[in-house]
């Protein structure tokens, strides 16, 4: 009995290793390569030197991309942590009963339209009213339409889960609705608020296809800046490039663990 | 002196009618149990009172001020949730400070304030712990303390013990009756536990369907209960169906299907009516009004003993013994009990 216990033990511990070594071994080889001494992206590694790192520092193509892209995010986070925390309160608590699951769906629609469609729509839609694709307009406006159901979806359930016991205790201790708002309902759901703008700020750091359609002219992000120098160079900058966006959607969960807490993320 | 009126209070959910001509008066003070079984309608009402719930018609005073439509927070109510409601990202002493901030207490007297209280309810010492940090008990009576630290005129309490286990409850009821007769303030209490509101109540209220079915003193409601309903509601009870032949002085005549039997009962009592004996106002002899039967079966219940009896005509009675009676199933046995001692109800 003890003995096949422990044998499970062992399969299972197995099981696990190899799991993440199959989730982290890309983002490892590529953290790796980033330092590797040799000309091209590939295995064995010729040598460590950080001269790549030096590259990219050098390249303002990428350091311009890198910023475009922390602005875009940055943005697209801001800006749902409060759409889409208004529309998680009115389809939880005020949209009519028989209309909050279709309403659900409809919220979390550009999470199931492939993201290459709603990107086709949004370019005809931007340059059927005359915007096209000028002043980073349509990009943000993408942006923040693929990371919004991250934020709604976050804060609908954290408004599930909350006790509305709290606030009728609240008006019942003389608190109006906006101050029983304020300090019982925020607080309460607020490690759904910020998952959700954490997600929406990783994804859109990351998304392509909607950046690639909708991007204006003479602007790129960091995953397209990266895609086109690989179509001609495949030297370990690329490796480098990756390296530091890793390190910048980490910074960002670190950063914001550290301030305002990630409850809803530990366990 | 009236603190609260409910006025023919009604509620409707669309179609449905939850709550029928609710009246009450209660004095100040006073400890008022709203009891009965789930979906009578008590909660409803607590929550009409403290303004959760809309009244669809009627009227609800507070003194002589007319509250019918005002909002909760203007009601000056303290409230206790079942689930304690306590809001979970502040302290004790945050828990407690919220209501007197609201209110624009001093920083001084807050403080003041919130020690006296919690001195009260014997939570000294745990101002700066989260309510995550302390035990189901401890959290009942900070959200007792929290309701009552803002002095409201009434105290509102809907089935407050439900979530602790069966010993702490024993010793809460006693708590929360002390507690309130210290501070001396209105209480309505909501439970559907009977003998929770028979131990702690100044009168209690038994609703059924949406309607009052009963409001009195606990002794009342157990001795002389008004119908079938709260006769079953509250404590153990034998009855029988019968019809009323006449009244001698104080006493109804009843013809039963056991024979003539005589109860008391209130005035103006006529035609079909139900006699109520409670188990242990029955003896094992002759008494004014007697019945005879065989024992079905015998309980020990380590006081004492539940005997079952049934008689020739069908009917079944339980009655207390004493823990060393000998009867046994399938005894003849005759059971007596006071005419005092029986209660007639309209059927």
């Amino acid at each position: 009995m003890t003995m096949r216990k422990t044998l499970w033990d062992h399969v299972f511990t197995l099981i696990v290793t190899l799991i993440y070594i199959f989730l982290m071994a890309p983002i490892l080889l590529v953290v790796l390569l980033s330092f590797s001494g040799g000309e091209f992206l590939a295995l064995p590694m010729q040598g460590v030197s950080l001269r790549w790192f030096g590259a990219l520092f050098t390249n303002s193509r990428f350091y311009d991309a890198a910023v475009y892209s922390f602005v875009l995010a940055l943005i697209s986070a801001a800006v749902n942590g409060v759409i889409g925390t208004l529309a998680a309160i009115y389809v939880v608590r005020f949209a009519p009963t028989r209309f909050a699951n279709g309403l659900r769906v409809l919220m979390s629609a550009p999470l199931m339209v492939p993201e290459i469609l709603t990107a086709i729509a949004l370019l005809f839609f931007f340059f059927e009213i005359g915007i096209g694709n000028r002043w980073s307009i349509a990009i943000q406006v993408g942006h923040i339409l693929v990371t919004f159901p991250y934020v709604f979806l976050n804060v609908a359930s954290a408004l599930f889960n909350f006790d509305r016991s709290q606030e009728e205790a609240a008006r019942s201790l003389g608190a109006d609705g906006w101050l029983t708002f304020r300090r019982i309902t925020l607080p309460s759901i607020k490690p759904g608020v910020i998952t959700g703008c954490l997600f929406a700020f990783v994804i859109s750091f990351d998304i392509f296809n909607i950046s690639l359609l909708l991007k204006s002219v003479g602007s790129n992000t960091l995953p397209l800046e990266l895609f086109d120098y690989l179509r001609f160079n495949f030297d370990p900058t690329a490796a480098a490039v990756a390296t530091v966006s890793i390190v910048i959607a980490f910074a960002a969960v670190l950063v914001v663990d550290r301030t305002v807490g990630l409850r809803s993320l530990r366990f | 002196m009236t603190t609260l009126r409910l006025d023919t209070i009604n509620k409707f959910y669309g179609a449905l009618h939850i709550l029928r001509d609710i009246d009450l008066d209660i004095r100040e003070g006073e400890f008022i149990s709203l009891l009965g079984p789930s979906g009578c309608g008590k909660t409803t009402t607590l929550r009409c009172i403290a303004g959760f719930e809309t009244v669809t018609k009627g009227r609800l005073l507070f003194g002589s001020r007319d509250m019918t439509h005002a909002m909760p927070e203007h009601r000056d109510l303290g409230m206790v949730f079942q689930s304690y409601a306590l809001f979970p990202h502040m302290t004790v002493a945050e828990n407690l400070s919220f209501g007197l901030e609201v209110r624009k207490v001093s920083p001084v007297d807050r403080t003041r304030r919130i020690a006296a209280v919690l001195e009260m309810v014997k939570l000294t010492g745990y101002e700066k712990r989260y309510p995550r940090e302390l035990s189901g008990g401890q959290q009942q009576r900070v959200a007792l303390a929290r309701a009552l630290v803002i002095e409201p005129s009434v105290l509102l309490l809907d089935e407050p013990l439900a979530n602790l286990d069966a010993s702490l409850r024993d010793d809460m009821r006693f708590f929360i009756r002390d507690l309130q007769q210290r501070v001396g303030i209105t209480t309505i209490y909501v439970t559907h536990d009977q003998s929770e509101a028979m131990v702690m109540s100044d009168r209690i209220v038994v609703m059924n369907h949406g309607v009052i079915e009963q409001c009195g003193p606990p002794r009342d409601i157990y001795e002389h209960p008004a119908s079938q309903m709260v006769a079953g509601f509250i404590g153990q009870s034998n009855t029988l169906a019968g019809r009323i032949l006449g009244r001698e002085k104080d006493v109804y005549v009843i013809d039963t299907p056991e024979g003539q039997l005589k109860s008391l009962g209130r005035d103006g009592l006529k035609g079909e009516v139900r006699v109520m004996i409670r188990p242990e106002n029955i003896e094992t002899a002759a008494a004014e009004n007697t019945l005879s039967g065989r024992v079905v079966k015998s309980t020990y219940l380590g006081g004492g003993c539940l005997v079952a009896v049934e008689t020739p005509g069908g009917c079944r009675f339980t009655t207390n013994m004493p823990a060393d009676s000998a009867l046994a199933a399938g005894d003849a046995v005759t059971l007596g009990f006071a005419a005092r001692k029986a209660w007639a109800f309209a059927a």
